[in-house]
């Protein structure tokens, strides 16, 4: 039954930007940012929160826009290697962030995070910065295609990844290296006397997450077409928390209801009224009220009860 | 378009329906697939004719995109702006709109960031009504929306934006700015503290840290060097953007006694810099410029002799805005309406709605008649000379726009109870612009103390 809903839910996506063609641009930012919010939820199973990943999220992005500058022009090539870029990023940060724990992990990740957005906006000469980098339409395999086409060929190849990669992380956390996660949270000590190292499973999750976040960043770099500093200051982190909680820290698909949701709520309200920052606020407060389990717990917990 | 679009959606629904139930398969179930395939068909024909056949028959409504900051800091000068978009909007629908249709105007607010306004930006372009959008007043977004306008071939005005980045490649075809940029505007503080202050030896420059702030710095410390080689920069400063505090960079400043403090700061930066800065003799001890301070001239007491300007040619009160009963009527009716006289961001978006009214009116004659298509629009843009509220815009081939610089230092009237601007120069646009293609620093250096000698002097603009 879920995966019919979850099948549902993906055909209703990829059919309304036919009914609403601007809404694929919002489709696919929610997308970026659900990959971004499925990071910072991975390292949540560890209760590790992470008010950083905005870094991750924008080092990607950059390097689209390096790397399209220096000549690559393909998509596929382009994104894998913005991937990897992310995933380095955190594999440097993660070395020495992941022996801390609770605020201090969180804290630290926010420095660090900053020190990048400071350097973006003030290495004028590298990063343009506030200014920002273009990142111009890459070849699809060699296919040249013109600006909506090629946005169309984003839109339904994020949503594509997302549910290849959606998959692919269910699997990894429901793999002992994934509950490890959960048994860090819960008694750290007792899983060294187990024989396993606390920090290779941090780090690898962290690196996971750093890319995923990664993945994020460079489907939004292609979406919007320029690049700001703006990516990656720490409200863009916290905006990616507040995802992975307003979705459901349960399971994949809540960082993506999470973004869904925040996104189509933002577009909404802004046609709205100048207020629109109030509206937003307000939604997200009655939620996290009402809704303690997140969005997806509404539907997780039908589950429950109909076992 | 949406309804077209929900219609198109409905229709494939319904004839999926009968691949998913096998429906063409059974001969008990033909009735219903003649029922399914009827009402599929039935759609089919409510879009075609709910489509519009084109562009050129004249519209009912015509809608305006208008992107502008109405929350967050950025507000001090999107807010202006928005007022004077209704205003303006008011008085051309009085008149009657544009040949006769009514216009009406969608704001934006910019404090979204890039991706709230790319989301809005294509919201509002897929709606036919809107053939044109005038974004933005941040230099970032109009260098974000700049690619889209042109794979979009939406006719793009940026009312407020100054980057010289964005219509540097002269390939433009859709994105507009009837207005100067950054770079004859600031030229023009170092040729009018030359005249002014001839013996300047040191100069200190505080400005907004983020991308405007350093290209104004990059561009008034290159005038300087080229036209007084022997200028000293004794301080850059760059507090952030939205900073309330500034006595860090004052007391840098005091203990600096440079001849002459430069800023680019503005909004309620502005505002607090003069606050935190007159009480510490900053005004006194030195020559100070504050390239946006026409914006504060009505809230702070600014003392006599900063030098101030618009960033352009939008003072209300310039002797060219005083002689247009137009420009007269509408600083009235602007203070009667909001409360305060307009300031150079309410100028720069009056004007630039003028420009879209310009080229509609163009197009349409030159079509004969017929209302004209987004691309003609974009044509009649392009190489347009318009006859503003307080000058002339004209628009070179690669898209930027030409208008004067007016200069001048505050001053006292027994006619306002602010200071205004007195000891006026008006530079020519085209006299501090690069040619278009030029690499604008490299042109700046090439100019020799000559040049400025063959320019208006202050005092010179009565």
């Amino acid at each position: 039954m879920p995966t019919i809903i979850a099948a549902a839910a993906v055909l209703v996506i990829a059919l309304l930007p036919q009914v609403a063609p601007w809404l694929q641009f919002v489709l696919t930012l929610a997308i970026a940012k659900g990959f971004a919010a499925l990071g910072v939820a991975v390292l949540l199973r560890a209760g590790l929160i992470s008010i950083g990943h905005a870094m991750f999220f924008a080092a990607s992005a950059y390097a689209v826009a390096f790397l399209a500058r220096a000549g690559v022009n393909d998509l596929g090539l382009l994104l894998i290697l913005s991937v990897l870029g992310g995933a380095f990023v955190g594999a440097v940060a993660g070395a020495f962030l992941v022996r801390y724990r609770a605020i201090f992990f969180a804290m630290l990740n926010l420095a660090v995070s900053m020190v990048f957005y400071a350097l973006c906006a003030k290495l004028y000469g590298v990063t343009g910065g506030t200014d920002g980098l273009p990142v111009p339409v890459p070849a699809v395999f060699g296919l040249v295609l013109g600006e909506p086409a090629f946005k169309s060929v984003l839109f339904y190849l994020s949503l594509g990844l997302m549910v290849l990669v959606g998959l692919a992380v269910r699997r990894y956390l429901n793999s002992p290296l994934g509950h490890a996660l959960s048994a860090v949270h819960t008694n750290e000590i007792r899983l060294e006397y187990l024989g396993i190292p606390v920090w290779a499973v941090l780090l690898i999750a962290y690196v996971v997450s750093a890319a995923l976040a990664g993945l994020g960043g460079a489907i939004a770099g292609f979406a919007i077409g320029r690049v700001v500093p703006d990516f990656a200051f720490w409200t863009a982190s916290g905006h990616l928390v507040l995802i992975a909680v307003l979705g459901g820290i349960g399971g994949v698909p809540g960082a993506f209801i999470g973004a869904l949701f925040l996104e189509l709520l933002h577009s909404a309200a802004v046609t709205v009224t100048d207020s629109w920052n109030l509206i937003v606020g307000m939604t997200l407060i009655i939620v996290i009220m009402f809704m303690p389990q997140g969005v997806y717990g509404l539907f997780a917990r039908k589950e429950a009860t109909s076992l | 378009m949406t309804s077209r679009g929900i219609s198109i959606g409905v229709a494939r629904c319904l004839s999926s329906l009968e691949w998913l139930f096998g429906l063409n398969r059974g001969v008990p179930q033909g009735k219903v697939r003649w029922v399914v395939d009827g009402l599929a068909g039935a759609l089919a024909l409510g879009v075609i004719a709910a489509t519009p056949a084109a562009a050129q028959e004249k519209p009912s409504a015509l809608g305006l995109g208008i992107f502008t900051f109405t929350s967050g800091p950025a507000a001090a000068y999107g807010v202006p702006g928005k007022n004077a978009a209704d205003l303006m909007i008011d008085e051309i629908n009085a008149k009657g709109g544009i040949r006769g249709v009514p216009v009406s105007a969608t704001y934006v607010d910019e404090a979204q960031g890039a991706q709230g306004v790319i989301a809005e930006y294509r919201r509002l372009t897929g709606d036919a009504k809107n053939q044109v959008v005038i974004a933005a007043l941040s230099s970032a977004n109009c260098l974000a929306l700049a690619p889209l306008a042109e794979q979009l071939e939406v006719p793009t005005v940026g009312w407020n934006c100054d980057t010289h980045q964005l219509l540097m490649d002269g390939k433009s075809k859709y994105v507009f700015r009837p207005n100067g940029n950054t770079v004859p505007e600031f030229i023009a503080y170092a040729i009018y503290l030359l005249d002014r202050k001839p013996d300047v030896k040191t100069v200190a420059i505080i400005n907004p840290d983020y991308a405007f702030g350093h290209d104004a710095a990059k561009i008034f410390t290159a005038a300087l060097k080229a036209l007084k080689p022997d200028v000293e920069i004794v301080a850059e400063l760059y507090p952030k953007l939205g900073s309330p505090n500034y006595q860090t960079e004052i007391s840098r400043l005091a203990t600096a006694r440079p001849d002459v403090v430069f800023s680019n700061l503005w909004g309620a930066d502005l505002e607090n810099f003069v606050r935190q800065a007159a009480p510490r003799g900053i005004f006194t001890s030195s020559q100070v410029i504050l390239a946006l301070g026409e914006t504060v001239l009505q809230r702070v007491p600014l003392p006599d002799g900063v030098i101030v300007g618009v960033l352009g040619d939008g003072w209300w009160m310039s002797p060219d805005a005083k002689a247009k009963p137009e420009t007269v009527r509408f600083a009235e009716a602007y203070k009667a309406r909001f409360g305060e006289y307009p300031v150079f961001p309410s100028i720069k978006m009056a004007n630039t709605l003028i420009y879209v009214k310009a080229a509609y009116e163009a197009a349409i004659q030159k079509n004969g008649g017929k209302w004209p298509t987004r691309a003609e629009l974009a044509a009649a843009m392009k190489g347009s000379q318009v006859e503003t509220l307080t000058g002339t815009a004209q628009t070179r081939a690669d898209n930027d726009g030409l208008v004067d610089q007016i200069v001048g230092v505050t001053t006292k009237t027994p006619a306002q109870q602010f200071p205004v601007i007195g000891d006026m120069v008006r530079y020519k646009g085209d006299s501090l612009m690069p040619q278009a293609g030029q690499d604008p620093l490299a042109w700046i250096a090439t100019l020799k103390p000559e040049f400025a000698k063959s320019l208006p002097k202050p005092g010179s603009y009565k």
